[in-house]
């Protein structure tokens, strides 16, 4: 792996070689190791790297790009050439924008660990036999997928800046299936010490074995408590209607909605940088440092995504970043949302979640590896799945409770939520 | 590059491995965005890499590099014999193998009549700015955006059967898409025809400036359109919808690796089980459906899969009875079947390849002079659907629904308005069970599939599906929340 300096230099280097105008080059470097686990034993295990560039021209607003991972002198120059050649013979671009000036970054939490870039395929077989042992003491088949892996970004561009960043991650995932039900985990973090395969696997196996001989259900309108992984499920369309001129062009469900409250009180969804159990990049689009946003303050939807074009282009500051997205929660447990719920559906896990309006952002899917009824504030039985057919905007207008927001991906922070009229609109058998 | 497999496979070899093979995969891509009138990305990209696969005591290993000396060849050879080692940790309650396979030394090239890398780039932009600035004159619309994607793909596989192959294809792959803004409505209408194994002479046939005049007016359409109606009627499909509705529940249940359990934790496992081979009424008697990786254009027909296997045309259901699968190499011998059918794919050199959708499409109804008006005309009461939209499937490929991009009403045996936000939900094995009446060979139209995801990490693979006109009975429509 190229250190910061070294790869300062080549980017220069590679800039040097531009006789047009403006430029911008961006380098990425990963390692990976990848185990997959099926049916509890290895099924595929790889590892490698790769690192490339990708340059951008332009004369005037005549741009073009190129992308190569041969990263040898006369490789580059050829990567020059071919991205002039195309920028010449462009037709000009009116939303084009230049390279910005050189930027402050601001030293950001901690992202890179030795810990995770140290991982050897023998260190994931260890965890891999970990979870497939807990499974198999039970009678359960385990499958997941066991990936540690560093990585480098950084940008560079005609006006002098340089921005860089280096990050570990270890990403675990295990489902457990018994002959009817299942279950599903998963821990991703920058540090090794952060992540228990052996913590994993008993959370999958926990949910898998109470998820047996499910009953069924009638479709219908419920009171649901989602656990935050079904909450980041449900929202994961939510960043891409957050265009500020897709909005204003009237496309998408925030059209017009800026300054309206558009869910309950209790939402706040921002994205934050300075958290230490999410950190982030230090720069974003072009190479612009990130900063804090407040997207929705108690219910109320105060600002949409805004690019560098459309930003300049509404006399506001441009977006940096989107993700990560956090959701405030209350200071409460999954548990005692279970305990306070009358009657209602326990959610863990959604799957194949599609648009059936897009501009309402009304969604199906299916709920998938643990699904369970809830009465008196108790789990009484494990649930045969249901199809849903919901927006993301009435499943946080509806809300009851919240939990406190934890880490579920490296994309975002969020609470369980229980909310109520959420419509589940047919059976599927599948287990 | 034979100096370089050699090697690689030596080592291999040298460490016991019952099998290996390395691929060296070298890319061109081009692509060329336009979003409104904003030319937003036009590019080349050139990716060259390598993979070595060994099998030793039955556990695999792989490993990748970008850089091709003898120096790194052995490094990359010796780090999947030690990845190999790893996997015995945890093995297999049977020490996987590979199904036998001949030898084959050969160079194939795909059908490509006008290269597409070196059309200008200018004249794709100004193709797409055309078509995106035909849409956007049209009042109503709030957006176009228009995608021109060439990849030239360039693989070697060696392995220790003896193989050494040598196999260029291209594929070419173009988007065009006019959202419209009605009051409150919003709503799409896309290019349907997919993409193709192809160069540059798809583009001129497909005329998407020519046909972007309609995309915008049929948008503005279903704005205006009434919402789904609800209740038990029959479904008329184009071939295009069709091509994702097979796709999902005919091209993924019958891949081996989800029916073993090997996708369990992301794309999930399948209700189709080995023994339903020659058992499972799959369909009505009219459904047949066909694996052909020789299909010309297919985006499948890769000559030889990346397990060595040279790709071949095959029954899948027939007369309504699934009669076989999509295998590889490793999974075969795991439900007593000696060989492989070819569909073992990965997307680039850093993935391991996986069972993968081949080139898979429905046959043509037995009367050709069966018209898709005909279908209309026997139908009381339904939905004719054109195109791809919604589609969401369980994880044992058993519930599903879908939408579609253009939908119109049937009454009385004709269309008699359009629709919106139709969507239909069935189960695999009742909806194709319902189907009785497909159209003639001539209305038989393939559709290239660029982006199916599978596997973990993720790989995303193409596949050619096609189909006639069907009609379906009975079918649950409109049950989403509107």
């Amino acid at each position: 792996m190229r250190e910061k300096d070294e790869i300062k230099n080549l980017l220069n280097n590679v800039l040097a070689k531009v006789s047009a105008p403006e430029a911008q080059i961006v380098y990425h470097f990963a390692s990976n190791l990848a185990s997959r686990l099926g049916e509890n034993a290895i099924t595929q295990n790889m590892g490698g790297e790769e690192e490339y560039v990708r340059l951008s021209i332009a004369y005037g607003k005549k741009c073009g790009s190129s992308i190569t991972n041969k990263l040898d002198d006369k490789s580059l120059t050829k990567l020059v050439e071919r991205a002039e050649g195309i920028a010449k013979d462009s037709p000009e671009d009116p939303e084009y924008m230049p390279p910005i000036k050189p930027q402050e970054y601001s030293d950001m939490p901690q992202r890179f660990f030795d810990d995770v870039a140290k991982f050897t395929p023998d260190d994931i077989a260890e965890d891999i036999l970990k979870t497939a042992t807990i499974a198999k003491e039970k009678g359960l088949k385990a499958s997941g997928l066991f990936e540690a892996g560093c990585a480098t970004a950084a940008l560079a561009n005609s006006e002098g800046l340089f921005a860089f960043d280096k990050y570990s991650n270890l990403e675990y995932s295990t489902t457990m299936h018994g002959q009817n039900g299942s279950g599903f985990a998963s821990e991703n973090n920058e540090s090794a010490k952060r992540v228990d395969a052996e913590r994993m696997a008993r959370t999958a196996l926990e949910t898998a074995i109470a998820a047996q001989n499910p009953k069924e259900i009638e479709p219908g309108d419920y009171t649901v408590i989602f656990e935050p992984r079904a909450v980041l499920d449900m929202l994961s369309f939510f960043p891409w209607n957050m265009s500020a001129r897709d909005a204003e062009e009237g496309s998408t469900v925030f059209a017009g909605k800026v300054g309206q409250k558009i869910f309950s009180d209790k939402v706040n969804i921002t994205t934050e940088i300075d958290d230490p159990e999410l950190p982030v990049s230090p720069f974003g689009e072009d190479g612009l440092p990130v900063r804090r946003t407040v997207w929705v303050k108690d219910g109320v939807l105060q600002r949409l995504h805004h690019n560098r074009y459309w930003a300049a282009q509404k006399g506001t500051e441009p977006d940096p970043i989107l993700y990560p997205l956090f959701i405030t929660g209350e200071d409460r447990s999954v548990e005692e949302l279970i305990a306070d719920c009358d009657k209602g559906l326990l959610v863990k896990r959604l799957w194949y979640i599609r648009y059936v309006d897009r501009k309402e952002m009304l969604l199906t899917g299916m709920t998938r590896d643990g699904f369970f009824l809830i009465e008196n504030g108790k789990i009484v039985a494990p649930l045969k799945n249901l199809r849903f057919n919901e927006s993301p905007m009435v499943f946080l207008s509806n809300i009851v409770e919240m939990s406190r927001p934890e880490r579920v991906d490296d994309w975002a922070k969020v609470p369980g939520i229980m909310s109520e009229n959420f419509t589940f609109s047919s059976k599927t058998e599948s287990l | 590059m034979k100096e370089y497999t050699d090697l690689a496979l030596d080592i291999a070899r040298s460490a016991g491995a019952h099998f290996a093979d390395m691929r060296i995969v070298e890319e061109q891509q081009n692509r060329v965005y336009v979003r409104r009138r904003s030319l937003k990305l036009i590019d080349e990209t050139e990716t060259f890499g390598y993979a070595v696969r060994v099998l030793i005591n039955g556990a695999w290993g792989f490993a990748s590099n970008t850089i091709l000396n003898k120096d790194n060849v052995a490094k990359t050879a010796e780090t999947a014999i030690a990845i190999a080692k790893a996997s015995a940790k945890v093995p297999k309650d049977v020490p996987a193998e590979m199904a036998h396979e001949d030898s084959y030394i050969d160079t194939c090239v795909g059908p490509c009549e006008e290269d597409p890398f070196k059309i200008p780039n200018s004249e794709k932009a100004e193709l797409l700015l055309s078509a995106c600035d035909t849409i956007l004159n049209v009042p109503g619309i709030a957006m176009a955006w228009g995608l021109l994607q060439f990849v030239k793909m360039h693989r070697i596989i060696a392995n220790t059967d003896g193989s050494y192959l040598d196999l260029t294809n291209y594929f070419t792959n173009p988007s065009l898409n006019a959202v419209a803004v009605v009051g409150n409505e919003s709503q799409d209408r896309s290019y349907q025809g997919g993409a193709r194994q192809a160069g540059y002479e798809f583009i001129r046939e497909i005329d998407l400036v020519g046909n972007a005049k309609k995309l915008a007016e049929e948008a503005l359409i279903k704005c205006k359109a009434e919402d789904c109606p609800v209740g038990i009627m029959d479904l008329v499909l184009d071939p295009m919808h069709l091509a994702l509705t097979m796709h999902e529940s005919v091209g993924h249940p019958t891949e081996l690796d989800r029916i073993l359990g090997w996708e369990a934790n992301m794309a999930g496992r399948s209700f189709v089980k080995p023994e339903h081979v020659k058992n499972l009424t799959y369909g009505s008697e009219l459904v047949n459906f066909t694996v052909n990786n020789t299909l010309e254009g297919g985006l499948g027909s890769w000559f030889y899969d990346d397990d060595g296997v040279k790709m071949k045309k095959f029954p899948m259901i027939k007369d309504g009875v699934l009669v076989n699968l999509g295998t590889t190499r490793e999974t075969v011998p795991l439900i007593g079947w000696e060989r492989s059918n070819g569909c073992c794919r990965s997307d680039d050199f850093t993935h391991f390849p996986i069972n993968r959708i081949p080139n898979l499409y429905m046959e043509p109804g037995p009367d050709d002079n069966i018209t898709p008006d005909d279908l209309i005309a026997g139908v009381d009461k339904g939905i004719y659907i054109e195109g791809q939209g919604s589609f969401s499937i369980d994880q044992m490929r058993n519930n599903f629904q879908f939408g579609g991009d253009m939908f119109w009403m049937i009454e009385g045996g004709k269309k008699t308005k359009p629709l919106k936000k139709v969507t239909y939900q069935a189960q695999t094995t009742q909806f194709w069970g319902s189907c009785d009446g497909i159209a003639g060979k001539k209305f038989w139209r393939p559709h290239g599939v660029m982006n199916c995801g599978k596997g973990e990490p993720m790989q995303v693979m193409r596949m050619t599906h096609g189909a006639s006109y069907t009609r379906f009975r009975n079918i649950n429509v409109g049950g989403a929340k509107l």
